[in-house]
């Protein structure tokens, strides 16, 4: 009977610190998460304020209302429109601001929006036929677009 | 002071520098040559929303930005 009485008792201490493990455990994943979240946060509002910095006072106005600005092709005249985003957010406009095509490339890594627009931005105003030698281009069709 | 902006995982790394000092200068320039040798482009800002592309060190630049090399996405 004692025994049962000994048996029953470290079962609960056990099932007890069990339950306290693991809820400290789910305590330090949930801060490690958040604090990740905090951090990409302030990576990417970094990247958007570096952004804004070398936008154009037009391509500033045009991204904060609309998340997308426009920029000339330093070898064709081409206007492109740059979308928020990190892949295949490079819109080619035609002479009546008409959708043409999608080009994909992006700085090499792991970037953040910002940086990725910024570098695409600056590569197509500078060398426009060298970025769009390393881009994919892809044809969709007309409607709604999404980046 | 001047400012070599390097794109990375973090947003960016920033590394300042005293233009008139010449150790500190010879340090930035070496930065650059390791940067642009390793596919880096840097680039200067040359009016609001205007840049150029530089291929050897501005010691007179006061910001340059360095974003790693371009592939197809």
């Amino acid at each position: 009977m004692t025994q049962q009485i000994l048996l029953a008792i470290c079962s609960f201490a056990m099932a007890l610190v069990g339950t306290l493990l693991l809820s400290a455990l789910s305590l330090v994943v949930a801060r490690s998460g958040s604090r990740s979240r905090t951090y990409r946060y302030e990576i990417e509002a970094r990247a958007l304020t570096l952004l804004k910095e070398w936008l154009s006072p037009r391509q500033r106005t045009s991204y904060e209302r609309y998340r997308y600005f426009d920029v000339v092709g330093s070898d064709t005249g081409t206007r492109y429109r740059i979308h928020h985003g990190t892949q295949t957010n490079i819109e080619e406009l035609s002479g009546t601001g008409q959708h043409v095509c999608k080009w994909c490339f992006v700085p090499d890594g792991d970037l953040v929006a910002g940086d990725v627009m910024l570098a695409q931005k600056i590569a197509l105003e500078t060398n426009e036929r060298g970025a769009l030698s390393v881009a994919h281009r892809s044809f969709v069709a007309m409607g709604p677009r999404r980046f | 002071m001047a400012t070599q902006i390097v794109m990375d995982r973090t947003g960016d790394t920033r590394h300042t520098f005293d233009a008139q000092d010449h150790a500190e200068l010879e340090k930035a320039e070496r930065r650059f040559k390791e940067l642009t040798g390793a596919g880096f482009t840097a680039a200067v800002r040359s009016g609001p929303g205007e840049q150029r592309v530089i291929r050897a060190f501005d010691p007179a630049a006061e910001e340059t930005l360095f974003y790693p090399r371009l592939v197809g996405g």
